[in-house]
């Protein structure tokens, strides 16, 4: 029996409710081809043969294991890529998935020869550099765009507008929004398009993308090259809307659909769409159906796979966008087949002697094999090189620490120095934008962090929604841009989790593995929330797992006069920033200044909150006075150390082994769960690095074992304050054992 | 209550000695300080006394046997034990030694007597720190002498300070007992790792090396005036030490057999003649060693003497140049000390301390006269060097510095 039966009412209407953005299919007449301009077509006529025959190169180089990874083939692809870029600026953006050669090769070709290609003369100088550089990352060589460390899947050059492919399947997509808004609000009508495929168009991060695009409004493509597969997986069985164009509509984002083997219609819907984004009325999507001739990976068909069949490759093999262009300018007698046939062989010696110049016989090996040139490796000892930025851009700085400052220092609310420091670096420097949740609603967003802030700069405080992955994305792609310097706020820390991949993978990680100079400066604020009864979920301190990610850098202020200093240092590096505040600190009160919030805190420099000779306490944050609370009621003489800085390269280990080699025993206070505490790496370095100066192990104090849960006794009981601190001292003082021997 | 009396090691480190005959029968009584038998070692012939009265229960070793040092040579008993009690006392393995008194040694000054200790047994486990492991290395403390307090018995960082304050126990003779608490107004000085060390090793030294002392009064007229013609080139600072290094090198040049050091096996006999000076600093003695004197020129030994005199002041010296060398001179004559004698510098053999010079009245065939004199005192080991070797080194030194031009041929 229907449970509803007894309320159904037959009396209602109905009626179709729309999108107001466009959803439509383009095709190419005969009349586009006849208007079409010849040097476009020759242009992309040489652009296609030349991604194909450098793609072949590849897979050659693959099947002879010269290609370390992946080598994920464009081959077939080619017309959506190439007739998407040939319309672009130099100043208009790319980026790319794991398969990607073909729209970077695109970009860097217009890039290079931004009046067209001769079919004559195809490969000149210029485009022969390309190649090289291109080859060379992709074989993981040190003259490669990002000297080796990018290789297939990470191919950036900054000065072609080519921003970087991204083996994370969407992970460049958010970066890819952050690039357009800043293309936006400096004043430009540039474009950005972030091409993937029918395998990321489910996935979150490019799905809270269009969200967020649409909602600003962002000169953002999202283009998605459906090749049917992915991997084995087909679109039909992946979806539920095999249309993929038509996630636009749902986000309010004009969409194309159009045959990606017709680089000409890709071509003429790249150009509306771009229209459509520079003439400031928001994102596109454009789907193209293309088709990749290959497996995945490597030089074996799909169908040797199973999972598809030799006649569907021959069909799409019959729509190959190389021949259709040929074709079509035969027709116009614009080219003769056997100059059609010279463009190619024009390609194809050009990649011989290009792999030729890579490479060598191996005499090492079996006859006729080839292996890479020994003196075009980089250097083993690059290869930690570049995970951050050299710290030059703090040099030359004024640093004040609150023992000797001689200006005015007045009692301060910890949460206005906060809105304080922001307010004054927001004045004087243009490019700051702050962007988190509420930040621009409720006097200062949920703690007062950006009180007054939204009305004194408009626009440059930006209350997002609730898309961690993609707004912090959004703010890595701004940073990597360069024009404008974002201030995310991540509302609780837990939420890193649902950005993880932004977090770690892209906004972590970007400077090193492409090659390590380009700087990402973003400052990410966020703030321990555990003692407020928000739960599993909303309490943990985040500084252990951050920890982790080499290309971060942490700092944690624990009073007003250091949180200004710091937060200073951290808007001026260029790197990565994790800015560590706790609720329990907005309400603290400390003295800072009012008239100069200018100053910075020393780089790397602890402070020494109490000095001792009997242990050294290692803390942060509110432990450091929960710390000195449990000195002062244990009467033990403790030496207690803000560290300030947390993260493994700007830790200050003079500070600390001064310390040690005074105390010979170590406290290391934290207040969080254990299994993402901070002190366990901390620790087992100075085992290492201390370890004749120990009397007794490295003690420490941490939460339990479980994330602190809501209910007040167990959330208490859960985490560390100074009665457990208090505690960690006994202990300590345990080891001192009993020979009663004062010095 | 029936005892053992054991072999004592008249000298450190000897191994056996022969019992060459007893003055008390068996059964006899003899009184505290009674000769109870004559005992001969290598060197001397030593009469055991008795540390209290007693009664001689039975000789274990017969007149003329040798006996190793620590075995049990006779059982000495109480009035009224049996000879069931004197058997208990021979089978009941290690009993409590009766150690030996202080016997006279002919010709030498006394030297402390040691009992040899067996080695105390160490346990199977040591519990330390790291840090009181790596300061034990330092200090060459035998970490089994100490009682851990902390968690699981481990020895920390507090118990070998107290250790230490409290002077040490075990085989070392102890450096201090614990001073007694200072007034208030006494200031407390705290140990240098440095002053630890020249406590330990001169104390060691000076406790269980025989040093014999020897002294000559020298005329050095002839010496300073050589120094002043030397000096008369421009740039050259010689001083008065520097020829006495040169001297002293001669004289072992010319007596080989005193260049040498003790060791447990052997003497060693060096093949170049290496000599430590004496180099008071702000952190307390130091000796470094200069090398092959004869095959320096004065000037070239002038400046290797300053240069380790200048980075031993700095703290710059390296290990190897405080080891080795035979002999060690030390000069105090510029304090105006007339005479002093000075502790062998271990594992040296001689050390030379060298007093001020001073005008003074000399008789030189029956005449009268006035001449500068310098006083030398020479410490010596006499398990390494006798008595009539170092009056001959000294001989030969002397007149080398009395006739200083015999240092060039």
């Amino acid at each position: 029996m229907d449970p509803f039966q007894r309320y159904r009412v037959d009396m209602t209407t109905t009626s179709p409710l729309t999108s107001d953005a466009p959803w439509v299919e383009l095709r190419t007449t005969d009349e586009d081809w006849a208007q079409a301009d010849p040097v476009l077509l020759a242009t992309m006529l040489g652009q296609l043969h030349l991604i194909r025959a450098f793609e072949e190169t590849v897979l050659e180089l693959a099947g002879e294991g010269l290609v370390h990874g992946p080598a994920h083939s464009s081959i077939g692809q080619e017309g959506g890529a190439v007739g998407s870029v040939v319309g672009l600026r130099s100043t208009d953006g790319v980026n790319g998935s794991h398969r990607g050669h073909h729209q970077f090769l695109a970009k860097a070709l217009g890039h290079v020869a931004p009046d067209g290609l001769d079919l004559n003369a195809l490969v000149t100088p210029e485009i022969r550099t390309v190649l090289h550089r291109t080859l060379s990352e992709i074989l993981g060589l040190a003259g490669g765009f990002s000297n080796g460390r990018g290789g297939s899947m990470h191919l950036q050059w900054h000065e072609a507008g080519a921003l970087g492919t991204n083996a994370i399947v969407g992970g460049g997509v958010p970066l890819g929004a952050g690039h357009a808004w800043a293309q936006k609000h400096a004043g430009t009508d540039d474009v950005t398009l972030c091409y993937f495929g029918d395998g990321a168009v489910n996935i979150g991060s490019v799905l809270e993308t269009m969200n967020l695009a649409a909602a600003w409004d962002l000169p953002l493509c999202f283009f998605i090259e459906n090749n049917l597969y992915a991997v084995s997986t087909s679109v039909a069985e992946a979806t539920g809307e095999p249309r993929l164009s038509g996630r636009g509509p749902g986000f309010g984002i004009a969409s194309w659909r159009v045959d990606g083997m017709d680089p000409l219609a890709v071509h003429l819907a790249t150009t509306a769409a771009a229209e459509h984004m520079r003439g400031g009325r928001g994102p596109a999507v454009i789907e193209a159906e293309v088709y990749r001739y290959f497996h995945q990976n490597g030089s074996f068909p799909g169908s040797a796979f199973g999972y598809r069949t030799k006649d569907e490759e021959q069909a799409w093999r019959e729509r190959d966008p190389l021949d259709l262009v040929a074709r079509r300018m035969v027709e116009r007698g614009l080219i003769e087949d056997d100059a059609v046939v010279a463009v190619r062989s024009q390609a194809q010696a050009a990649m011989a002697l290009l792999a030729g110049e890579l490479t060598e016989p191996d005499t090492d090996g079996k006859a006729g094999t080839r292996r890479i040139r020994a003196e075009l490796w980089p250097d083993t000892s690059f290869a930690d090189v570049g995970i951050r930025g050299d710290l030059s851009e703090i040099a030359e700085v004024r640093i004040e620490e609150e023992a000797t400052f001689t200006g005015r220092l007045d009692t301060t609310r910890f949460i206005d120095a906060v809105a304080g420091v922001m307010d004054r670096r927001m004045e004087t420097d243009p490019r700051i934008v702050v962007l988190g949740e509420d930040v621009h609603r409720l006097k200062g967003g949920t703690n007062g962090a950006t009180k007054g802030l939204p009305e004194k700069y408009p626009g440059r405080i930006l209350g997002t929604p609730i898309s961690e992955n993609a707004f912090v994305g959004l703010g890595g792609g701004m940073a990597m841009d360069g024009r404008f310097r974002p201030v995310v706020e991540f509302m609780y820390p837990d939420f890193l989790w649902v950005a993880a991949d932004q977090v770690f993978n892209q906004i972590g990680k970007a400077r090193h593995m492409f090659g390590g100079t380009g700087a990402v400066p973003l400052v990410l604020r966020t703030k321990v929330a555990a003692g407020t009864g928000y739960g599993s979920q909303h309490s943990m301190d985040p500084a252990g797992i951050f920890a982790t990610a080499a290309g971060w850098r942490i700092v944690a202020p624990s009073t007003p006069f250091d949180y200004i200093g710091l937060m200073n240092t951290a808007l001026a590096l260029e790197d990565p920033v994790l800015v560590l505040e706790h609720v329990d600190l907005y309400g603290s009160t400390g003295t800072a200044p009012t008239d100069d919030l200018d100053y910075q805190l020393p780089f790397g420099r602890a402070a020494v909150r109490r000095e001792g000779r009997d242990v050294t306490v290692l803390t942060y944050l509110s432990m450091v006075q929960h710390s000195l609370e449990a000195v002062e009621q244990t009467g033990i003489d403790a030496e207690v150390i803000d560290l300030r800085w947390l993260d493994r390269a700007s830790l200050d280990w003079d500070t600390i082994g001064a310390s040690i080699r005074k105390t010979n025993a170590v406290l290391i206070v934290e207040q969080g769960a254990v299994g993402t505490s901070y002190g366990g790496w901390l620790g087992d370095e100075i085992s290492r690095r201390f370890f004749d100066w120990l009397d007794q192990p490295v003690a420490r104090v941490t939460g339990a074992e479980a994330s602190p849960t809501i209910s007040q006794r167990l959330e208490r009981a859960a985490i560390a304050k100074t009665d457990e601190v208090v505690d960690g001292l006994r202990r300590v003082q345990e080891g001192f054992g009993t020979s009663g021997v004062d010095r | 209550m029936a005892h053992l009396l054991l072999m004592p090691a008249i000298l450190a480190g000897a191994t056996e000695a022969v019992l060459l005959s007893w003055h008390v029968q068996p059964g006899g009584s003899f009184a505290e300080g009674d000769a109870l038998a004559e005992i001969e070692t290598d060197k001397a012939l030593v009469e055991l006394t008795a540390e209290e009265a007693g009664v001689l229960g039975r000789a274990v070793v017969l007149d003329g046997q040798r006996v190793a040092v620590g075995d049990p040579i006779a059982v000495l008993i109480a009035e009224g034990d049996t000879e069931a009690d004197i058997e208990t006392a021979l089978t009941a393995g290690a009993p409590e030694a009766t150690s030996a008194s202080e016997p006279s040694l002919d010709a030498a000054p006394p030297a402390a007597s040691d009992v040899p200790e067996l080695p105390a047994p160490s346990p199977s486990r040591l519990f330390v720190s790291p840090l009181v492991r790596k300061l034990a290395r330092e200090q060459e403390i035998d970490l089994t002498q100490l009682t851990g307090t902390g968690p699981g018995g481990r020895i920390v960082r507090r118990d070998l300070e107290a250790w230490v304050a409290a002077g040490g126990s075990g085989r070392r003779p102890a450096a201090a007992s614990t001073p007694p608490p200072a007034p208030a107004e006494v200031e407390e000085i705290p140990h240098t790792g440095m002053r630890r060390a020249i406590a330990r090793r001169l104390t060691e030294s000076k406790t269980t090396v025989p040093h014999f002392y020897m002294t000559a009064e020298l005329r050095v007229g002839r010496l300073l005036d050589l120094r002043a013609e030397v000096n008369a080139r421009p740039g050259t600072h010689v001083s008065v030490n520097d020829l006495l290094l040169k001297a002293a090198a001669a004289a072992f040049e010319r007596v080989p057999e005193a260049n040498v050091v003790w060791t447990d096996d052997a003497l060693r006999r060096f093949p170049t003649v290496d000599i430590a000076v004496a180099v008071a600093t702000d952190a307390g003695l130091v000796t470094p060693v200069v090398r092959d004197i004869g095959a320096q020129s004065l000037t070239r030994l002038s400046t290797s003497v300053r240069d380790l005199v200048d980075r031993a002041r700095a703290g710059r010296l390296h290990q190897h140049e405080l080891e080795g060398g035979a002999c060690s001179i030390s000069n105090l004559g510029m304090y105006g000390t007339r005479e002093f004698s000075a502790i062998l510098n271990p594992p040296q053999s001689s050390i030379l301390a060298i007093g001020a010079t001073r005008d003074t009245v000399v008789v030189d065939d029956g005449t009268i006269g006035t001449a500068q004199v310098m006083t030398v005192t020479m410490s010596v080991d006499h398990r390494a060097v006798d008595g009539a070797l170092a009056a001959q080194w000294l001989a030969e030194f002397g007149r080398i510095v009395e006739h200083p031009v015999s240092m060039l041929v």
